[in-house]
């Protein structure tokens, strides 16, 4: 709700299946390789090419179907959508249009601590276009097919986001779940997952208002503001006295705003017809039985198990669930050992590290064995949670494991009678005021003889047992 | 019956076809006698019958998922009228 206004969002994602070779031909998929390095004679159009689908991306449009809760068609059309564009050579897109390979389904999401049911209108296979680069020249596009015929999972929403916040909180969801199932890789830098989002505002109790698609959108910071931005501008629209259009618009990412996309304004009328050189898609019941057994425990799943589990918050287990890779590293240090310990170190310690070196976590310094090593030198008392940080900082930057960091040097905690108590003499006798002073009543001044006493000992010295011997000696 | 002269301009835009204005009216009378001939067949009673997408009866075949990569740069350029780089290069697209 923005001023008395109601908000209506529903978002088409364009997510990439990460296929070896593309939807219709045999051309690679391979990201960054040079321009129209990976084009068949069907992704330039040459005349006479036909296409022939790609088994496999047709399964993982079924895997996704599932993931997200959808009734799968056991038959569906492929169609043309015919519009002119320089990155388009085919004249067309194959796509589907009335007859989708998945239908409705939904998935959970949840929204500053309130969970929400979100519909899936459906999801369809279609092909991707070849990429233009306007900036390369001022008189010239360059236009590089790469792309062009990568298999896309296009998938529609239903209009149930209301806010900003869901939406992102959507498309963060949808993105876990094809990352789960292994269908996309959800890279949004390369663009292998992106949003357009449709945007309407009405008055509470109204019918929905004129919408504007905004395309194209490859991060969840851009979502967000550009949700945010294109309420405010309709809103400002009606309120002095102005009519909405339906348009498409595009995001400027420098500057914030939505613009108007002049290409696009006479495309609507695609025109879409069954693409006569393809035969209707079938899958047969056991493919999809065959298909629902290849299909992983997915984030919410595993959420709840890892609350029973290991009896995580909500949040913490949210935290760990929203990326696989995320999950399984913390699956594999938790195995047999303090839960709560192993929480606070996977989400802060390592997730701090990774945020500051920009790395992802199959990427990290610290392998899930050496935090683990680590972790289990906390709990067997050999050392502090504090010089742990030192120890894990050093593993962070050197490779080394824990043991190697502690042994060469002399990094275990000192825990032996003698040696703390040699440590505790050496104190008191160097502060024979301060001493003094404690057994007349300063008590504050305990915090001081713990404070040398660590200084001396390097920070190697038990805390607690450090405690007990001080109490003892300043006895009085 | 005519197909309507604007309705037939703009399919003329989408398509990128130029029609001339003296072949406007002969387009129209054509394109309307499709039309009624369609009309003629739209009387039919299909309330039982599957909507054809294909006229074969016959399943989709389906390939592996199998890369071929080769170097196509140079093959599939070579038709193009502007090269730029690797790139096709075509006169300047505004957004």
């Amino acid at each position: 709700m923005i001023d008395g206004w109601e908000l209506v969002v529903g978002i088409e994602i364009h997510a990439q299946v990460k296929s070896n070779s593309k939807l219709f031909s045999s051309s690679s998929t391979n990201f960054g390789s040079g321009p129209n390095s990976q084009v068949s004679l069907v992704d330039a159009a040459m005349p006479g090419m036909l296409p022939v689908i790609n088994k496999f991306c047709v399964e993982q449009a079924v895997r996704s179907g599932i993931g997200l809760n959808a009734k799968i068609n056991k038959k569906s059309i492929f169609d043309r959508k015919n519009y002119f564009y320089q990155d388009l050579p085919q004249g067309y897109q194959i796509s589907q249009f009335k007859d989708p390979i998945v239908g409705s389904g939904f998935i959970e999401i949840s929204s500053n601590g309130q969970s929400k049911k979100i519909g899936i209108e459906r999801l369809h296979l279609e092909q991707d276009a070849g990429k233009s680069l306007h900036d390369q020249d001022p008189n010239y596009t360059f236009v590089d097919l790469n792309r062009s015929g990568i298999a896309l999972m296009e998938i529609v929403s239903k209009p149930d986001i209301s806010s900003a916040d869901e939406a992102v909180e959507y498309v963060k969801k949808v993105r876990s779940i094809l990352r789960y199932l292994d269908t996309c890789d959800g890279n949004m830098e390369q663009g292998s997952l992106r949003a357009d989002v449709n945007v309407s505002v009405n008055k509470p109790g109204d019918s929905f208002g004129t919408r504007c698609e905004i395309k194209n959108l490859n991060s969840f910071k851009f979502i967000h503001s550009a949700i945010i931005y294109e309420a405010k501008r309709q809103i400002r629209l009606i309120e002095s006295g102005e009519s909405i259009h339906q348009e498409t618009r595009l995001y400027n990412i420098d500057s914030g705003e939505t613009r108007s996309m002049r290409s696009k304004e006479d495309a609507h009328d695609y025109r879409y017809f069954p693409d006569p050189d393809l035969l209707p898609l079938i899958i047969e019941d056991t493919w999809i039985e065959n298909i629902k057994k290849t299909i992983p425990e997915l984030p919410d799943q595993k959420k709840d198990r890892l609350v029973k589990e290991y009896n995580l918050s909500d949040y913490d287990a949210g935290v760990i669930v929203s990326d696989r890779a995320i999950s399984d590293y913390y699956e594999e240090v938790v195995k047999e050992r303090n839960p709560k310990l192993v929480t606070t170190w996977v989400t802060s310690e390592l997730f701090s590290v990774l945020n500051k070196k920009n790395l992802s976590i199959s990427e990290t310094p610290v392998s899930a064995g050496q935090l683990g090593e680590l972790i289990d030198n906390i709990e067997s008392g050999k050392i502090s949670n504090r010089l742990a940080k030192d120890i894990f900082e050093e593993m962070c930057e050197t490779g080394k494991s824990a043991g190697e960091i502690i042994s060469v040097k002399g990094l275990s905690q000192i825990s032996d009678q003698g040696e703390l108590e040699k440590l505790v003499d050496e104190v008191l006798s160097a502060n024979p005021d301060n001493v003094e002073k404690y057994k007349n009543g300063k008590d504050k001044l305990f915090g001081f003889f713990v404070g040398e006493a660590m200084k001396l000992s390097k920070g190697k010295a038990n805390p607690k047992l450090l405690n007990e011997f001080l109490k003892e000696k300043l006895k009085i | 019956m005519e197909f309507d002269k604007n309705s037939l301009l703009k399919l003329g835009k989408l398509s990128k076809i130029k029609i001339d204005d003296d072949k406007l009216s002969s387009l129209s009378k054509d394109l309307g006698s499709i039309l009624n001939f369609i009309d003629r067949l739209q009387s039919l009673d299909t309330e039982e019958v599957d909507p054809t997408s294909n006229s074969l009866d016959q399943p989709l075949v389906m390939r592996d998922d199998i890369a071929i990569d080769k170097n196509s740069a140079n093959e599939i350029l070579e038709n193009a009228p502007e090269k730029e780089l690797d790139f096709f290069s075509v006169p300047k697209v505004i957004e």
